[in-house]
Formats: structure tokens, C-alpha cells, sequence
């Protein structure tokens, strides 16, 4: 069922040069009731073009995690339609959409990324374990020397540093080769050097191994790590710019802030 | 308001669900004690009155001042006072009335064939006192006996066998004897005075029936003309009566008679039911206690943050009390009226489940007022103090860390400490069990047994978890391995846990244990003693029951089938001034059927003056065969008997044994207890046991059964006891449940993000859900390893002290399929108490989880 779903809406996918890996279309998000109604979404259509890092930007409020919980299935849309690939997330029951979590998605979260009581390598594989997949002990084991954690496999995260973790983090939204990665803040909580080497995985990881990744961030040095900006302001998407490093970005901030 | 209890009262309300299962443990422990002490009063008082209107017009009772106590009985055998007194006593001036009262065992036979009652009180059969006032049962329908073979039955007795005015039935006494029912009657308004049957006869049929030689009663019934006080009758009663005999008033005859059903029936009762009210607050205790110390933990830094704002130690320790004290408060105020309301639903429910609660109000004394809701209110603070310490200790910088969880394993001090205690526990029982026997010595250790279980609990849980959790991790996967590995998180909350389920289960275990030993000694017993192929006995404990006729072993030895048949009779008699039961049988025979072991002398001669008896007496009482000993009997009479033999065992021939012949000028209504009989050769089980059945069909039916029923049936009423128990118990094994359900809610709560982390990567909601219930599974399993071993533990200890205290030679049991059984509940039961805290956590909403500060 869910597949003639997503054939049919597959054929009305614009722009056949760069298929997507996820999308949201006229994506409306609206929170409470009466006169405390919030619309963190107002009708954004975007797409996240497979093969690429896109980060997403805007100020606190702009709805940019809103956007990006609502494209990952963590949340669903007051209207419009979100799609991974070509499957549509608002057709999907709990089951299915946590299903479609595991097989498709990956996630690195500001925080608390790792359980506790699971070894590294065991944080690693966890979504294939949840699967009761064997994963492809291959890619895996390259992933681990990607991000350089090999000899910290048996150790738990109470033991690293927070840099290591989000290394962890990022080892373990790739390990099932999923069709996108989305990362909320993934540098929010380090240092900036081990800020720089996380999103330097997330790089390589898009342009070495061809993956896709969509971040979530308010930092102009972390966006520059990006393929394409998109900015976000009071639900609506208000601009995008390609190639962007941290000053073009910073300037585009602040341009925002004299505005609004 | 006080500031400290300001913030507590807030965050009560905040966090009321944490609470509710210290809530309900506190109200279950509470209205359990509540219940028992309001019923154990409401019986006393009920029976008190019932006494009082049956007996209020028996102004004086005249009786033998002396009794016969045998050890073990709470009530000695008095002698009988000759009805020829009650002339006598007429003459007295101010008597208006006087009657004996004659009584013996009577069991009627039901309209199905089956003898009514005997399964613990007494069944009586007395003469009807024609005097109305006199007599404490009163005439409710039909008319008194007037001939011989006519009776007057209690209403309960007449209700429960299905018998009416007009009817025949065969009463036991336990010669079968045809009977009339013409009347019946009822005790101080009530169906009958408890669980008692009566039956009331002529004095004619009492006199020939139920005393050996006629004239005997058991107390004279006597009346004072109008203006004579009690004690005035009694002052001038006494100067008439021959020595040995007294009066007392009627007052304190009624007295005696509710403190002796005080004594036998209720005060063991409610003893029994306060123990286990007493478990319960012991589990709860742990339950209580473990909630306040993950509360306190969980709020940490809120703690932190008031000490950071200028809070002193002291008002967060009062706050966290007051937070205590507040559950407390409500829980033991809800539980007394929980109690009380125990009290009136029981009082309304056993007379439809045909027991007799003697009608009356609720007594609600003051201590059952004000002791349950201390004791509840004790219990919850005392739980709560360690915890609310600790909550004042926290570091005013605390707030600036993560919430902290309490993961602390077991320190080297614990470990050593409780391996210390478990030495000190194995130490003190092997020596109160098998150097020097001592009840208390293995008491104490059993004491310190339990207490270094609980003490080594976190020292324990994680490798016991670890190796119970070992095949999670392969059958369940990442699910299985996440389950048991949340279960090791923090070992003191596991063992904390699992401790309150632990001592259920090991009470539970004990008691399966010791009830298995009771029943491997009787099978031990009987297939070491009883020497013969078929017994004959009545299926009744306690007081109850009459006995078998005395003719029957004649009647049976009569039988072809038949090798010996012999009857076994008791009686009592002071032998060298010491209470002691009798065996009256014919001892000749009864060697030929029990094995007695090496007997010294002969017990074919012991004729009208000899002695039996076995080693263990003879040798505490210094007595050798030839020896003399001198034998008071409750006719009062002394006589010289000769110790003829010394034998072996006593398990079931008893200790003393004299012959039929010796017993015959001081017998007493005769009845016997069993008959054993060994048959012909070549006579099959079956072929002896229908013979005997046809025979005993003619004296009022009484079981025969092969050796394996025998003991089979002896040990019957271990597992009615057994039953009891557990159903008592069920209630601390619920309150360790909810604990358990309370800590795992509290963890997920704990967990929050970590579950919204887990959701997100992919866990679908039934894993959630398996996961939870898998840690439950896996801390009740630890609970119940726990127990079982400390359950079996103090089963060896019981065992062995009763062994040593006694002189029967007990025998320890493990009964595999019955412990299985409390190891498959236990578990069961845990993944029960994971169901809610499951659902919960499957809920969450994986947003809000990632989301949670």
C-alpha cells in the first residue's frame, strides 16, 4: 500500500536532475489551541536533494528543528506532506513510521545521543540490533576508522569525551546506510575544534561515501560546512544560498535581525 | 506556613503519582493490622455476650477443683463430680435449682451419610437440663427429649446436616446410637456457640452413653432463689461440698469460657493474622523506603538549587520528612478506615460462608484506633529518614550538574560487613541447630540470615542479574540485552527491590518447606511404625470428633480377613504427679502391628498393673522395668502400677501404653482413635479393606484406609494450613509488586530521554514494552532466587530446631514442583508489575522525551 502511495506521488517529484531524499511540501506545523496558537510552519516546500548537506538556519523560533523533526517522522504536519524518498510519512502508523526511522534514517542529536548502558559498538549497530539486521560488517567497521574511534569500541560513553560521543553519534546514523541524515545541533554542546572534526565527518561522509545529510544550526561556522544554506524565519523559508562560507552566512544573520 | 512544608505540600502535588504506590503499601500493611485487631475485639466481644446471655441464669457451677494437664494442651481434663451432689445441693438454703450437667463427645451423622463437623471444635453431646434457666441453650422449635433416643440439636448443627424436627440419624458417641431429632435449640440467641455442635439427650441416655459409670457429670448447673447474690450462693454452696470439689459463679464460669475460646481459637487467630500484617509492613518498608531514595535522587538538583538559594540542611531534610510524614498521614488515616471497613465486610461475610460470627457491633477499641496508623506512620518516616538526610546533604553546586542517578555499586564495607553477618548467621544457626540445640541461638541466626541477605542484596544483584539475565541477551536480542542491563544499573535500587519481594517469597518458601518436612515426618512415621496393613480412624483434627467405638477392633479381629485388629484408646492420668496421655490398647497386639522398636521386658504381660513406656520418658524419668510408678487418675484415684517394658518409638503408639484391663475402673466416655489392622496372608489390601468397610458401615462409618492413605491423610490438614497461608501472604507479595512497579515507573521517568533516544533510532513501542517488562521479569527473578534460597534456608532451621525441641524425629523436605511453582509466580508476578510502567513507557512521546531538561 504504502508503495503505490509513493509511486504515485514519485511521478509529481519536480526536478528530475537531482532526485531527493526527503521533502516537505506546503508544510503547515501549528501548536496549542485558541488564543495560544503558534504556527512554527507556514507553508514551506523544500527538498533535500540526495547526495548533499544542507543545513538549515534561522534564528531561535524560525521553526527550523520544527522542520526538521516534521521531514524525519519524528512529528507529524498540521497539513501538507513530508516524504522520505518516496515514501509519505503522514500515511504511516506509529509502527511503520518507527520502522521507516530505523531502516531509512539516521539522527545525531545535540545531546544524549548514546545509551548509556550500551558499549560503543554496541551504540554503533544499535538501530540494525533494534532491526535484528546483521548490517554490513564492512561499511561498519570503515565507519569506525572514519571516525577514528577503533580503539574505544568496548567502552561506554560515561568513559568519552563529548566529542568522542558525537563521533559515536554520527557512526551510528550511517551505519545502516540510510537515505538521509538529519543533525539537530550536532556541534551545540563542544569545543570548536571537536566541533570542526564532527562536521568534517558529516563532509566527508556526503562528498567520500556519497550520503545525505540535512543539518539543523544557528552557527554560521558550522553551516559553512554546508552544500546549501536554507534560512528559516517565523515558518517560512525566506532564502537559500549555495557554496555558503561563515561570513557570506553571518552577513545574511544579521541582515535578518535589522529586519525583523 | 512553615517554608519546608510550603515546598513539600508543592511538590506532593506535583509528583502525586510517584507516590502512589508508597500510598498503597502504606494502606494495605495498615488496614490489614487494622482489620485484624477490630475483628480479633468485635470476636471477643461477640462471644463475651453470647456467654453472657447463655449462661445468665447459672448463678453458681459446682466442680472438681482438679485437672489433669497433659503437656502440649492449653486445657487440662477435670475430674468428674457424682450427680448423686445435686440432692445435696438442693438442700442448700437459697438454691433454687440445681441440674447436672453431664457431657462427652457426640458426633451426629448428617442427612448424607457424613458425620457433621469435627474439623477442629468440639463436637458435645450432653443431657438437656430441664431447667430453662438453667440450661445455656434454649428451646427454639419442637420440644425437649422425654425418652430415650430423643434429641435436641443446635440450630447450626441441624442446618449444616441437613436435619429437621422429626428425623432419625445416628449419633457417634462413639457407639452409633439411634436418635430422634424432637427439638431445637439455640446458645445466647445465636445458631450455636461458634463452630460447637450439641446434641442434648434424657439424662437416662447421657448417664449411659456418654460417662463410663452413671453418675458421673462434668459440673452441677445451680440456680439461687430470687435475693441471694452469686458469691453469697457460692459462700454457702462451698461448706457442703466434699473435698476436691469447688463452686464458682456463674460470672466467672462465663468468664472461663471466653477465655478459653480467647485462648484457643481467637487469640491464636489473630496472633496469627498480626505476623502477617507484620510481613506486609516489613516488605512495605522496603517498598517506602526505596521510593523516597529515588525521589530524593531524582531531585537532586532542585534540592541543590534551594540549598544554593540559602535553604539550611535542616529545612531540606524537614521538607523531605514533611513530604513523608503528609503520604504517611493520609495513607495510615485511609488504612484504619480500610481496616474497620475489613472488619464489617468480614463480619457480614462468614456467616454466609456458615461461620457463626456472633452477632454484635463493631468494636473499635482505642488501640486499634491509634496503632495501626503509628505503626503506618513509623514505618513510612523510619523509611523515609535515610533518604531526607541525604536530600539536606546534597551540594548546593549539584544543581549545576546533570541529574544524577544513583549508580553507585556496592561498596567494599558492605560487601565485608554483610559477608561478616552472613558468617556470624550460618555460625549461630549451625550451632543452635547441631551442637548445642537451641531454639533461641537458631532464632537469632535465622534473624541475621535474613538481615545479611538484605545487606549483601547490592553486592549480589549484579552478578546474579547478570547470570538470570545471561539468556535474555540471546533469545531477546538488543531488547533483552538493554532490559538487563538497565536491571544493573544501579545495583542498590535492584536489590532494594527485589529485597521486599525477597522476603515474601522466602516466607512463602519457608512455609512450603516446613509444611513439606511436617508431611515427609508423617509418611516417615507411619511407614516406619505402623507395622500394618489397614487403618481405621475418623478424619477429624482438634477437638472435634468422637472417636471410634471401642467394640469395633473386637468386631474386626473377628473378620477371616483379619491377623490382629487393635484398637488404640487415650487417656490421661497424672503419672508421678506429671500430666501425661495414655495409650489403652492391648499391648500384645500392639507390637504384633507398630514397629516399636527394641522393646526391654515384655509388653505381652503388663496386665492390670503394668507399664509401658518409651526410652526417651523412661529416661527422664529415671524409670527402669520393675520400677513403680504411681498413676492418678481423674476419678481421683491413685494406684501403684510396675514399669513391665521399655520400648523404642513412640511416633504413633504414644509414650505411655497400659492395657484396656488397667484402664477399665477409671475410664471415662471410651472411645478409640485408630484401629490398626494387619491381615492374613495371602489376603490382598483390597479384599481386607472391603471387609472392614462392611463392619465399620455399623458403627458409624469411619475411614478405612490402606497405609499410604493413612499417612497421606494425616498429613491433610498441613495443606488446608498451607492454603491459609499463602492467601495471607499474597498481600506482602502485592506489596512488593507495586514496589517494584513504583521503582521501574520512577526509572522510566528517570529515563525519559534515553527512551525518546531509543524511539527515535528505530525501538518500536513493543520493544519498549518488552524491554520494561524483561527488567521487571529480571528484578523479580533476583527477588525470588532470593528468597527461595533464604526460604529454604530458614525451612532447614525450622526443621531442625523442631527436631531438636521435640521428641519426634523430623524429616526435611524440598519439595521441587511446589518451589518451582513459588519460583514461577514470583516471576510471573513480575512481569505483571511491569505491565503498567510498560504501557507508560511505550507512550512517551518521542519528541518530548529528546526534548525533556
Amino acid at each position: 500500500m504504502t508503495a503505490t502511495t509513493a509511486a504515485a506521488t514519485g511521478s509529481s517529484t519536480p526536478g528530475p536532475a537531482a532526485r531527493t531524499a526527503a521533502r516537505v511540501t506546503d508544510a503547515v506545523k501549528v501548536y496549542g489551541a485558541g488564543d495560544t496558537t503558534v504556527r512554527a510552519l507556514d507553508g514551506v516546500t523544500v527538498g533535500f536533494a540526495a547526495g548533499r548537506f544542507t543545513a538549515i538556519m534561522g534564528p531561535s523560533g524560525s521553526g527550523k528543528s520544527t522542520l526538521m523533526h516534521c521531514a524525519a517522522g519524528l512529528d507529524t504536519l498540521t497539513s501538507g506532506t513530508a516524504h522520505i524518498g518516496d515514501t509519505e510519512l503522514s500515511a504511516l502508523d506509529d509502527r511503520r513510521l518507527t520502522l521507516l526511522r530505523r531502516d531509512r534514517i539516521g539522527f545525531v542529536f545535540q545531546q544524549f545521543n548514546l545509551v548509556p548502558t550500551l558499549t560503543v559498538a554496541e551504540n554503533i549497530t544499535l538501530p540494525l540490533d533494534l532491526a535484528g539486521a546483521r548490517g554490513d560488517a564492512e561499511w561498519i567497521d570503515a565507519l569506525v576508522d572514519v571516525v577514528g574511534l577503533r580503539d574505544r569500541l568496548r567502552h561506554r560513553p560515561a568513559e568519552l569525551s563529548g566529542g568522542q560521543q558525537q563521533r559515536v553519534a554520527v557512526a551510528r546514523a550511517f551505519a545502516g546506510r540510510p537515505d538521509v541524515v538529519f543533525a539537530d545541533e550536532p556541534t551545540g554542546n563542544l569545543d570548536s575544534r571537536s566541533g570542526q572534526e564532527v562536521l568534517g565527518l558529516l563532509g566527508r561522509a556526503v562528498r567520500q561515501m556519497d550520503r545525505t545529510v540535512v543539518m539543523v544550526t544557528h552557527d554560521p561556522v558550522a553551516a559553512a560546512h554546508a552544500d546549501e544554506v536554507l534560512f528559516l524565519a517565523d515558518g517560512r523559508l525566506v532564502d537559500r544560498m549555495e557554496s555558503p562560507t561563515a561570513d557570506k552566512v553571518l552577513d545574511r544573520m544579521k541582515a535578518f535581525e535589522v529586519r525583523t | 506556613m512553615n517554608t519546608s512544608v510550603r515546598l513539600s505540600l508543592s511538590s506532593l502535588r506535583a509528583h502525586r503519582r510517584r507516590f502512589a504506590g508508597t500510598f498503597l503499601a502504606v494502606f494495605l500493611g495498615v488496614s490489614f493490622l487494622a482489620g485484624t485487631l477490630v475483628m480479633g475485639d468485635t470476636l471477643r466481644s461477640g462471644f463475651d455476650s453470647m456467654f453472657g446471655k447463655a449462661t445468665g441464669g447459672t448463678d453458681a457451677v459446682v466442680r472438681s477443683a482438679d485437672t489433669i494437664t497433659t503437656p502440649g494442651e492449653s486445657q487440662g481434663v477435670r475430674q468428674p463430680v457424682h450427680t448423686s451432689l445435686v440432692k445435696t445441693l438442693e438442700r442448700v438454703p437459697g438454691v433454687a435449682a440445681a441440674a447436672p450437667d453431664i457431657q462427652g463427645a457426640g458426633q451426629l451423622v448428617g442427612r448424607n451419610g457424613k458425620p457433621i463437623g469435627g474439623q477442629g471444635p468440639p463436637t458435645v453431646a450432653g443431657n438437656w437440663i430441664t431447667d430453662p434457666t438453667l440450661n445455656p441453650y434454649q428451646l427454639a422449635e419442637g420440644r425437649a427429649p422425654a425418652k430415650t433416643g430423643e434429641v435436641v440439636v443446635n440450630r447450626g448443627t441441624a442446618k449444616k446436616g441437613g436435619l429437621r424436627i422429626g428425623d432419625t440419624t445416628t449419633l457417634r458417641t462413639p457407639d452409633p446410637v439411634r436418635v430422634t431429632i424432637v427439638g431445637l435449640a439455640t446458645f445466647g440467641g445465636e445458631d450455636g456457640m461458634a463452630q460447637v455442635t450439641f446434641t442434648g439427650m434424657t439424662q437416662a441416655d447421657a448417664e449411659k452413653y456418654l460417662t463410663a459409670p452413671p453418675g458421673e457429670a462434668a459440673s452441677i448447673q445451680v440456680r439461687a432463689a430470687s435475693g441471694v447474690s452469686q458469691a453469697e450462693l457460692v459462700h454457702r454452696l462451698t461448706p457442703v461440698l466434699p473435698k476436691g470439689v469447688e463452686a464458682i459463679t456463674g460470672q466467672e464460669s462465663a468468664q472461663e469460657n471466653t477465655d478459653m475460646i480467647s485462648s484457643q481459637f481467637l487469640t491464636i487467630f489473630t496472633t496469627f493474622l498480626l505476623v502477617f500484617s507484620g510481613v506486609a509492613l516489613l516488605v512495605a518498608t522496603f517498598s517506602i523506603h526505596n521510593t523516597f531514595a529515588i525521589v530524593v535522587t531524582q531531585r537532586a538538583r532542585e534540592n541543590a538549587l534551594l540549598r544554593a538559594l540559602g535553604a539550611s540542611r535542616r529545612q531540606v531534610t524537614a521538607s523531605a520528612l514533611a513530604e513523608a510524614s503528609a503520604v504517611a498521614l493520609t495513607a495510615s488515616a485511609a488504612g484504619l478506615a480500610g481496616g474497620i471497613g475489613i472488619a464489617a465486610g468480614l463480619q457480614a461475610l462468614f456467616p454466609a460462608i456458615g461461620f457463626p460470627f456472633p452477632d454484635a457491633d463493631l468494636v473499635v477499641k482505642p488501640l486499634s484506633m491509634v496503632l495501626p496508623p503509628l505503626v503506618g506512620v513509623v514505618v513510612c518516616l523510619a523509611s523515609a529518614l535515610a533518604p531526607a538526610v541525604r536530600a539536606g546533604r546534597t551540594a548546593p553546586l549539584a544543581a549545576l550538574r546533570e541529574t544524577a542517578v544513583d549508580s553507585s555499586g556496592a561498596s567494599r564495607t558492605r560487601a565485608i560487613a554483610g559477608t561478616g553477618l552472613a558468617a556470624l548467621a550460618i555460625a549461630a544457626t549451625l550451632t543452635g541447630v547441631l551442637v548445642s540445640p537451641s531454639v533461641w541461638l537458631a532464632g537469632l541466626g535465622a534473624v541475621l540470615a535474613l538481615v545479611a541477605f538484605v545487606v549483601l542484596g547490592p553486592v549480589a544483584s549484579t552478578t546474579v542479574v547478570r547470570l538470570l539475565g545471561g539468556p535474555l541477551d540471546r533469545l531477546r536480542g538488543v531488547t533483552g540485552a538493554l532490559a538487563r542491563r538497565n536491571a544493573l544499573r544501579s545495583p542498590k535500587r535492584t536489590a532494594a527491590t527485589a529485597s521486599a519481594l525477597m522476603i515474601g517469597v522466602a516466607v512463602v518458601s519457608l512455609f512450603t518447606v516446613f509444611g513439606a518436612s511436617l508431611k515427609a515426618t508423617m509418611d516417615q512415621t507411619v511407614s516406619r511404625s505402623f507395622a500394618g496393613d489397614l487403618a481405621v480412624s475418623t478424619p477429624s483434627f482438634g477437638a472435634g470428633g468422637s472417636g471410634l467405638s471401642p467394640r469395633l477392633a473386637g468386631a474386626i479381629q473377628r473378620l477371616p480377613e483379619v491377623d490382629t485388629a487393635v484398637g488404640l484408646g487415650r487417656g490421661v492420668a497424672e503419672v508421678d504427679g506429671k500430666g501425661r496421655s495414655l495409650t489403652v490398647t492391648d499391648p500384645a497386639a500392639l507390637a504384633r502391628t507398630f514397629d516399636l522398636g527394641t522393646v526391654q521386658g515384655s509388653l505381652g504381660d503388663l496386665g492390670a498393673d503394668g507399664l509401658a513406656l518409651t526410652r526417651n520418658e523412661a529416661d527422664k524419668q529415671g524409670l527402669t522395668t520393675g520400677d513403680k510408678a504411681r498413676l492418678t487418675f481423674t476419678d481421683g484415684r491413685t494406684e501403684t502400677f510396675t514399669v513391665r517394658a521399655v520400648y523404642g518409638r513412640s511416633e504413633l503408639a504414644g509414650d505411655y501404653v497400659i492395657t484396656r484391663q488397667a484402664w477399665a475402673p477409671h475410664r471415662t466416655q471410651d472411645s478409640d482413635t485408630l484401629v490398626a489392622v494387619s491381615l492374613k496372608p495371602g489376603v490382598s489390601a483390597d479384599t481386607g479393606k472391603a471387609a472392614i468397610e462392611k463392619v465399620a458401615a455399623r458403627y458409624g462409618n469411619p475411614q478405612v484406609q490402606t497405609r499410604g492413605e493413612y499417612a497421606q491423610s494425616s498429613a491433610g490438614g498441613i495443606d488446608m494450613m498451607l492454603t491459609l497461608v499463602y492467601a495471607l501472604l499474597a498481600l506482602a507479595v502485592l506489596i512488593a509488586l507495586l514496589g517494584i512497579a513504583n521503582t521501574l515507573t520512577l526509572a522510566i521517568h528517570e529515563r525519559t530521554r534515553e527512551l525518546g533516544l531509543l524511539r527515535a533510532v528505530g525501538q518500536t513501542r513493543s520493544q519498549v514494552r518488552a524491554m520494561v517488562r524483561w527488567e521487571s521479569v529480571l528484578v523479580a527473578a533476583f527477588g525470588t532466587a532470593g528468597g527461595l534460597a533464604l526460604g529454604a534456608f530458614l525451612g532447614w532451621v525450622l526443621v531442625k530446631a523442631s527436631d531438636g525441641a521435640s521428641d519426634t524425629a523430623f524429616a526435611f523436605s524440598l519439595p521441587p514442583a511446589r518451589l518451582a511453582v513459588v519460583a514461577l509466580v514470583g516471576i510471573t508476578a513480575g512481569a505483571l508489575a511491569g505491565l503498567r510502567p510498560a504501557r507508560r513507557a511505550a507512550r512517551l512521546d518521542v519528541l518530548r522525551a529528546i526534548a525533556t531538561e
